[in-house]
């Protein structure tokens, strides 16, 4: 686990941006700390719920040998289909990603959807 | 000296100062006269500076003991950074990262249950007093000894440190710890994460950046890898308004690891333009104090390597490991002698109307020197899309071709003593100035032009020495156009220039390689010249050495073998428990014949012995995502192994170092972390460190498994002659061996595809008469007997070669 402080992660994730989809839920997220890349996201959990499980974002094909660049002020959305668990509320989300040059980046943060 | 700074620069004795600097790591380049050697190139280069890690871990072996004498006195190091003009930025951490062993913090200290490394357990604070107890034992060594030293301008405390939380109260307490030992010079933390983290707690704020952390990513085709350089400034300005934007690391080559690409890869891939860029996007941000990591490669001699890292730490660095000045050691010495021509350290950003795709453009308005600078850069990929190769239109009509990624400094309305410049793209390399002459040398580009206020157009496809003067009112200007090829060997010495020269020291000795006429100019005389002839000198031969001896140098796996004197563990069995932080660890016991299985987890390499056989021989070194991959294995036993009712077990461990601290955990075991028996017995080891060829000189025994290889070679030392040797494993045939030369542990050597078969024979450690031990750990499984082993051992090649050897003429 890179040793990034906790408070610096959440500054990636956009808050107020968690929506509830059919089947899925997707929330904004948007590089403030500077360039790089994801090669996969090992899963996404809301509310203890893991709704992307796979060991890449292979909807995208990001992999480690096709990783996507997020450059600094890059925003975009991270849409998840395959499980209804966001809820009224507070909603407490887990990303944990990778990346090629830091290794794997956990972010917690909670939202109201 | 007195030192103070704005929101502008540092001064010195109030007197402002562009800081250009590069790091140095005296424990990687040992000894007062490679540390002088380098000082005095990297002096040559225009740097003014020298940043010094401080390693505590190197001086302190125990609690309470440290050692500063011979090769690791740092005062030596301190009086030649003196001698060569160079101001130092001294970071003593407590932790530093870098690279080395643990991140630099003593194994005794990371052993110490009740301590807490660095206030932290993964990102969470938690305060330990008795670690700060020991900081400040370490700072009432250390400090007392970088206060003797008035040329030390800044000094940073801890290195690249965060938490969840960010209390203060640790970053503060090493800020005060540090005034009260007598620190007079401004503090400043280096911030990983450019993220304004612990400004308020220290005078100057301060960040390092590594664009290329990933020598599997093109950066010229991901040009997005400078954003936040792109934008600094802001970044500096929000965390701290009223001091000097500071990168207390920047980029100037990066390491290689054991499962990497290779030195030669990634300085390739990073070429000149990484460092050109780099540097020159520092100053558009509004930067005056930078610091090159590194300036100067090294070698992990010793225990000095964490883990990630082999032997070579030469990170591609303007200076390489070897003492010898790169390609981006020139672009870095045009940066540096260009600041040193004109006094940068007081600009602010200025409205520049141009947007361009993958153009980076940015104006600064230069108050010193009442011009502006334009700083272009093209990051499009090269090819007959990248519209920049064939001219980018500014908005004063100018017309300028930037190949794919250069970055050019354009003066626009510069008042020289002889003409203005209105604009040019043919960039300056030095100027020098005498009353009211002065001489400014502009490095020739076909495609760039000076356009001067009157009209004037001197175009920049010049030759060597090309030269046009302009006079007015009793003063004059010389342009003088040098070609790269010339100007990567001309040399700015304050009052003249030296053209022709390898490199030349701050005394005016210039270094050669092959007879060479060396030129001189100055504003008094002009041009003079003078013919260096070459001695005799060693030529870059590689010679094959000749094997003297052959030994079999692992007595410890021998059945008599005595270890009574061994310390005796039971329980845990890693390093921290057996209080053995060596590369090397022996662990012996008996176990009983009717054990079916062992079960065992060690770090890094490992073999097992029953009764003097190998049953197996394992590397357990494994890395993904950054973190270690624990490995744990189990071996079968049965009645041809356990062929006694007690049976002798030994294990050798080889330890590669421990974590580094920076996204792994120093106190990460080591050695021997799991040992479990089928079935379940309690064992008692008996531990020792070291290889026996570095404990007695009765190391010789019967079984095969460790061999050492002893040559022995001559080495004529001459004066005023600089050589760099190494030798070379390119057509080895053993996959792991540890290197001694006259005893010193210079080098260990893993078969891998891209990493390092030639080690530095570092020249503190040569002598004369050398002797050099290389002791080989793996028998080829393809050779049956020991006999037929020491045959092939006999025949193994081992090159010896001569890197580079320059003559000094003064």
């Amino acid at each position: 686990m890179v040793i990034v402080p906790d408070f610096l992660i959440k500054r990636i994730y956009q808050k107020g941006s968690l929506k509830k989809l059919e089947n899925g839920a997707s929330f904004n997220l948007k590089n403030v700390l500077g360039p790089g890349f994801i090669s996969g996201f090992n899963y996404v959990k809301i509310n203890d719920v893991i709704i992307m499980n796979g060991k890449e974002y292979t909807s995208n094909d990001v992999s480690d040998d096709n990783p996507i660049a997020f450059r600094l002020g890059q925003a975009g959305t991270l849409v998840m289909t395959g499980n209804d668990s966001v809820t009224e509320g507070v909603n407490k989300i887990v990303i944990e990603a990778l990346n090629p040059e830091a290794g794997v980046v956990k972010l917690s943060v909670e939202d109201n959807a | 000296m007195e030192v103070s700074f704005d929101k502008y620069s540092l001064m010195v004795d109030g007197k402002r100062v562009f800081i250009k600097s590069g790091a140095f790591h005296y424990f990687r380049t040992p000894g007062v006269e490679m540390a002088r050697d380098r000082f005095q190139k990297m002096k040559a280069g225009g740097y003014n500076t020298v940043d010094l890690y401080f390693n505590w871990n190197y001086h302190s072996p125990k609690q309470g003991e440290y050692d500063f004498s011979g090769i690791k006195d740092v005062r030596k190091i301190l009086e030649e950074t003196k001698k060569a003009g160079l101001f130092v930025i001294a970071r003593p951490g407590p932790f530093i990262n870098a690279e080395v062993n643990a991140g630099g913090l003593p194994f005794w200290l990371l052993k110490d249950e009740e301590v807490i490394p660095r206030n932290r357990i993964g990102t969470e604070y938690k305060y330990s007093p008795k670690y700060m107890e020991y900081v400040a034992e370490w700072y009432d060594q250390i400090i007392p000894i970088i206060r003797e030293f008035d040329n030390v301008i800044l000094f940073q405390i801890e290195n690249e440190y965060a938490t969840d939380s960010m209390e203060e109260d640790y970053m503060k307490e090493l800020y005060k710890m540090a005034r009260d030992r007598g620190i007079k010079c401004p503090i400043f933390h280096n911030d990983a994460y450019f993220a304004g983290l612990w400004a308020d707690c220290v005078d100057i704020y301060a960040l390092d950046l590594y664009p290329y952390i990933n020598p599997n990513q093109n950066w010229k085709q991901d040009n997005f890898c400078f954003d936040t350089l792109d934008n600094v400034e802001d970044i500096f300005r929000c965390a701290k308004e009223d001091s000097p934007p500071f990168i207390a690391e920047m980029q100037s080559g990066w390491f290689d690891k054991w499962d990497g690409m290779g030195y030669k890869h990634i300085r390739e891939a990073l070429g000149d333009e990484h460092i050109n860029i780099m540097t020159k996007t520092a100053i558009s941000q509004g930067v005056t104090i930078f610091n090159h990591f590194l300036a100067v490669g090294g070698t992990n001699w010793g225990n000095l390597a964490c883990d990630e890292v082999y032997t070579s730490y030469e990170f591609t660095a303007p200076i390489d490991e070897f003492g010898v000045p790169q390609s981006n050691y020139h672009k870095a010495k045009e940066i540096n002698y260009f600041l040193d021509s004109f006094d940068l350290t007081c600009t602010e950003p200025k409205e520049f109307d141009f947007c361009q795709e993958n153009i980076y453009a940015k104006m600064r308005h230069d108050i010193t020197n009442d011009c502006d600078w334009l700083f272009l850069r093209n990051m499009g990929i090269q090819g007959e899309q990248n519209e920049a190769e064939n001219g980018i239109v500014l908005p004063n009509g100018k017309t300028v071709k930037l190949k794919s990624c250069d970055m050019k400094i354009c003066p626009v309305n510069l008042s020289l003593k002889g003409c203005d410049i209105e604009f040019s793209d043919a960039e300056i390399f030095a100027r020098l100035q005498k009353e009211d002459k002065e001489a400014v040398f502009f490095i020739s580009d076909k495609d760039a032009n000076i356009y001067l206020s009157d009209g004037t157009v001197i175009s920049g496809n010049q030759k060597d020495f090309a030269n046009f003067t302009f006079e007015r009112a009793g003063k004059s200007t010389q342009i003088i156009f040098l070609t790269k090829h010339l100007a990567d060997k001309s040399w700015f010495l304050k009052d003249r220039m030296i053209f022709n020269a390898d490199y030349v020291l701050p005394n005016g000795a210039a270094a050669v390689e092959k007879n060479t006429e060396i030129a001189y100019f100055d504003l008094q005389y002009g041009f003079s010249k003078k013919n260096c002839v070459v001695n005799e000198l060693d030529k870059y031969f590689i010679q094959p050495l000749e094997i003297s001896d052959v030994k079999f140098c692992s007595p410890e796996i021998d059945l008599d073998y005595d270890y009574s004197s061994w310390k005796k563990i039971s329980g845990k069995t890693d390093a921290f428990s057996c209080n053995i932080f060596d590369e090397f660890i022996w662990y012996k016991t008996k176990i009983p014949n009717y054990l079916t299985e062992i079960t065992l987890s060690a770090r890094h390499l490992f073999a097992v012995y029953v009764n003097g056989k190998e049953i197996i021989n394992r590397n357990s070194y494994k890395l993904e995502k950054l973190q270690e991959v624990p490995e744990t294995i189990s071996v079968p036993l049965n009645k041809s192994i356990l062929n006694r009712d007690e049976n002798e077990l030994t294990i050798l461990v080889q330890n590669l170092g421990f974590d580094k601290g920076f996204s792994g955990d120093t106190n990460n075991p080591r050695g021997l972390v799991i040992f479990e028996t089928t079935p379940q017995i309690p064992v008692e080891f008996s531990v020792c460190d070291k290889l026996s060829i570095e404990r007695t000189n009765k190391y010789e025994s019967d079984n095969p498994y460790l061999a050492k290889i002893t040559v022995n070679f001559d080495v004529e030392f001459k004066d005023n002659v600089f050589f760099a040797k190494y030798i070379s494993f390119e057509d080895f045939r053993c996959r792991r061996a540890t290197i001694y030369l006259n005893g010193v542990k210079i080098g260990r050597y893993i078969k891998r595809r891209h990493v390092q078969d030639k080690f530095y024979l570092i020249n503190e450690f040569l002598k004369e008469h050398n002797t050099l031990d290389i002791v080989v750990w793996e028998k080829d499984r393809n050779v049956k007997s020991a006999w037929g082993f020491k045959s092939d051992l006999e025949n193994v090649k081992i090159l010896l070669g001569t890197f580079k050897n320059y003559q000094l003429f003064k």
